[in-house]
């Protein structure tokens, strides 16, 4: 039951219904049962993969409070970590690595046949912060329903947000409730959300799907377009999603954290991955990873651009798994990133040195957008390694590509550019001008202090694009798999 | 930190009832508007949809009309109805579609008997259509099929009635309120078959295609309780004409030699057949092997110009006459 099919249209005003209905002391238990039914729906496995973390994300904070003493807290701590961290590893991983150990010794590789089910990733990761927070004494542990209803909350169980156990618990309580213009708000996210994934991803999916299929066969123009389509597919997938899933929430009086800031207006590889795409990931990264590898903020500094790379890694290997296939190919994209942030770093004392010497140029609207594409074009090579099967077809995709740019206007006059094709480009640039118009002050925010007849043009336009160009029934999100 | 999607971020104030009625009025009235253009570029479009040749037919203009999958569309392609009017001096009516067995055939015939008359009815039929809800039950949900159906109050009615044939309701709110023809992909394009294009054509065979082919078309595996249940359908479809005074003909079509040897359980399937058909009157003509040499196939199993011209002066055409004898004899 994904958001875009007919049976979620008709399983969201169900929940609404019951939510609203029902005394305030049973709407965590109704929407716990209406997220354990939603998660069943991708299979018995999975719902006992949910049940699995649930359980250990319970006993291990609940166990964290018992103990006075630090070296069995932290005992507690490691077993807890440890086992969401081996769960999430061996199923995204173990047949993998047999695979990989058969092909070095040269014998028959043994399989386990496991995969990890739909947004492992993302409840994994949300349990591993919330025990953490717990030790931290950031949260007390919550009850049993609570500890559920956060990891298995419906609406972001598939994608995220990987929301902190300190910013959603104290909103799954007795006074659970929506208010009107959370209601309004939820609404327009959901719509905006649905108009980015089945209108504008899910019409570049076809054109990216069948260049990445054999690369080496399809012609360099036509892979250089769909890398570039791939970008804005991503991007509108999960972004997509996140709407969709913050707008659900707030249909339930739950508010959830921004996920993604106009990713492609970043003028650095830094900003684009810290503040921009994927918060909620980067945040965590942040938190759980690069500080306590860092140590303090005046660790060494080759201290620092070591934890960046090992950060960049871990995200690398945490994206592998259903989306794409688990292969190597993922770690170099972790690593080519975490080199760019790396770089930049380095290069950082030097940009400062410019823009005291040329305040003007450096601070000019011209060097903005150099910096801002140069960043795009940067990101976009490393999609090649995220989106294609292996390291050895993304290698081909962007030598192809190179290969070929010398030619590129000579082969953009010959290119059979189809109506599809039109479609695309005309749907990155509708986006990237809202994304623009948006920088500064939110289109929703700007929705809210419009006449009403504008803002009502606005909704009916959305609907009208759902309706006319939206591809239903593809179904699936990208990062569900991840 | 980053922001919270929080209430401070949401429009001031509740919107007023009165509001949200006029916005979803509005909205309606829109939608309307959107549906009937798209309706209107629909028929437009129009060409190979079964319901949209019905509508366009004379009522009572029609000798025979042909049902079936895709082994029966070349019968209808390019100029060929013209050249059975020609050969036979009777008026055929083409409504076969790709891809669908006997409960849309069905369908399709009591839409036509709904309005319409014919002296009779060929059926062509094809095992794989027997085999699998993937050419029946679901082929109505098909968003590609009712994107190019015209809507017709008729037509939706009957539809209705068929959801106790296992139809899925989608497939009639889909039909009644028009969403898969506002979102068609294709709306500018004719409603052709491409393969109508490849008419005049006679590659080589190639054993793939063909295995890839039988795949496709046999997506289940055997199943007598299913292929019992489709063949009740063409019972049905029988009773049907003939309730309507129209006598009916079931074919096989011809496919080539080599695609046939790959037919799975095609013995059981005509031991069926024809103990299905023993009660009904009918008769029963089994092409399959009448032209075996790939040259008269513009694909793995489709008949080419020279194909369907062969089929239609050595089978056809005679037996269309041999019924029309034997309907004189017995009036």
């Amino acid at each position: 039951m994904g958001f875009t099919s007919f049976a979620f249209f008709l399983f969201v005003p169900v929940i609404i219904a019951g939510f609203r209905i029902l005394p305030p002391q049973f709407r965590p238990l109704w929407l716990l049962s209406a997220s354990v039914l939603f998660y069943a729906g991708y299979g018995l496995e999975s719902l006992l993969h949910l049940v699995f973390v649930v359980g250990v994300a319970h006993a291990t904070a609940k166990a964290l409070v018992a103990p006075a003493n630090r070296l069995r807290r932290k005992t507690v701590l490691y077993l807890g970590v440890g086992t969401l961290v081996a769960a999430l590893g061996f199923s995204k991983f173990g047949d993998f690595a047999l695979m990989e150990l058969a092909n070095l010794t040269g014998t028959e590789p043994l399989q386990t046949g496991l995969t990890p089910p739909p947004g492992f990733s993302f409840y994994i990761f949300m349990a591993i912060a919330y025990v953490v927070d717990v030790w931290r004494d950031m949260v007390r542990p919550a009850s049993l329903i609570q500890t559920a209803l956060q990891l298995s909350w419906f609406p972001k169980v598939l994608a995220g947000p990987i929301e902190r156990a300190g910013a959603i618990l104290p909103q799954l309580g007795d006074a659970m409730q929506a208010k009107p213009a959370q209601t309004m708000l939820g609404l327009q996210l959901i719509l905006w959300g649905l108009v980015k994934k089945v209108v504008v991803a899910d019409n570049l999916a076809p054109f990216v799907d069948q260049a990445f299929a054999i690369p080496a066969y399809a012609p360099p123009m036509e892979l250089l377009i769909s890398l570039y389509f791939f970008a804005f597919q991503l991007y509108c997938d999960f972004s997509g999603y996140t709407d969709m899933a913050i707008g659900l929430s707030l249909l339930f009086g739950i508010a959830l954290h921004e996920n993604f800031r106009r990713p492609f207006l970043s003028v650095s590889v830094a900003e684009f991955w810290s503040r921009r795409w994927h918060i909620s990931l980067g945040n965590w990264f942040r938190d759980y990873l690069f500080f306590p590898l860092t140590g303090t903020a005046k660790s060494h500094a080759m201290r620092q651009h070591m934890a960046l790379l090992a950060v960049f890694a871990a995200s690398g290997l945490w994206h592998a798994g259903q989306g794409y296939g688990v292969g190597w190919a993922f770690l170099v994209w972790g690593l080519l990133n975490g080199a760019y942030v790396s770089a930049e770093k380095l290069l950082q004392p030097t940009g400062r040195r410019l823009t005291k010497r040329f305040p003007r140029v450096m601070n000019s609207a011209a060097v903005t957008v150099l910096r801002g594409l140069v960043t795009f074009h940067l990101i976009l090579i490393t999609w090649a390694f995220f989106r294609a099967e292996t390291v050895g077809d993304a290698l081909t995709i962007l030598r192809r590509i190179a290969l070929a740019l010398p030619e590129l206007p000579h082969l953009v006059m010959r290119y059979p550019f189809s109506t599809g094709h039109y479609l695309g480009v005309a749907l990155i640039a509708a986006l990237l001008l809202i994304e623009l118009f948006s920088e500064r002050h939110p289109l929703i925010e700007r929705l809210r202090r419009a006449p009403a007849a504008l803002r009502w043009t606005v909704w009916y336009c959305g609907l009208a694009a759902l309706l006319v160009l939206g591809r239903w029934g593809d179904g699936a999100f990208i990062y569900q798999g991840f | 930190m980053t922001r919270r999607m929080t209430q401070t971020d949401a429009p001031s104030g509740p919107p007023r009832p009165a509001r949200v009625v006029a916005f979803v009025a509005l909205g309606l009235l829109l939608y309307a508007l959107l549906y009937a253009g798209a309706e209107r570029l629909t028929r437009q479009m129009a060409y190979l949809n079964p319901v949209h040749r019905i509508l366009a037919a004379d009522p009572d203009g029609q000798d025979w009309i042909i049902l079936g999958a895709s082994h029966a569309m070349p019968l209808g392609f390019q100029d060929f109805g013209a050249q059975i009017t020609e050969t036979t001096g009777l008026r055929f009516l083409n409504l076969a579609v790709q891809g669908t067995g006997p409960l849309y055939h069905r369908f399709i015939a009591d839409r036509f008997f709904a309005s319409h008359r014919a002296h009779g009815v060929i059926v062509v039929v094809d095992s794989f259509g027997f085999y699998a809800a993937k050419w029946n039950e679901d082929r109505f949900a098909d968003t590609d099929l009712l994107a190019r159906t015209p809507f017709d109050p008729l037509t939706l009615r009957l539809l209705a009635r068929h959801m106790r044939h296992g139809v899925d309701p989608r497939a009639l709110l889909d039909y009644a309120v028009g969403f898969s023809k506002i979102n068609n992909r294709d709306r500018l394009s004719p409603d052709r078959w491409e393969a109508e294009d490849q008419f005049d054509r006679a590659p080589r065979p190639s054993s793939h295609v063909d295995r890839e082919r039988i795949a496709y078309l046999f997506p289940q595996p055997y199943d007598a309780a299913v292929l019992a249940r489709y063949l009740d359908h063409l019972t049905g479809l029988i009773r049907l004409a003939q309730a309507n005074g129209a006598q009916v003909v079931v074919i096989k079509p011809p496919v080539p030699a080599r695609f046939a040897a790959l037919f799975p359980h095609e013995d059981a399937f005509d031991a069926a057949l024809s103990a299905h058909l023993a009660g009904t009157g009918v008769t029963f003509h089994d092409f399959t092997a009448a032209l075996p040499e790939p040259a008269f196939y513009f694909d793995a199993d489709h008949l080419n110009r020279r194909g369907a011209t062969r089929f239609l002066q050595d089978y056809l055409a005679p037996l269309v006459a041999d019924q029309r004898q034997s309907d004189a004899a017995r009036h």
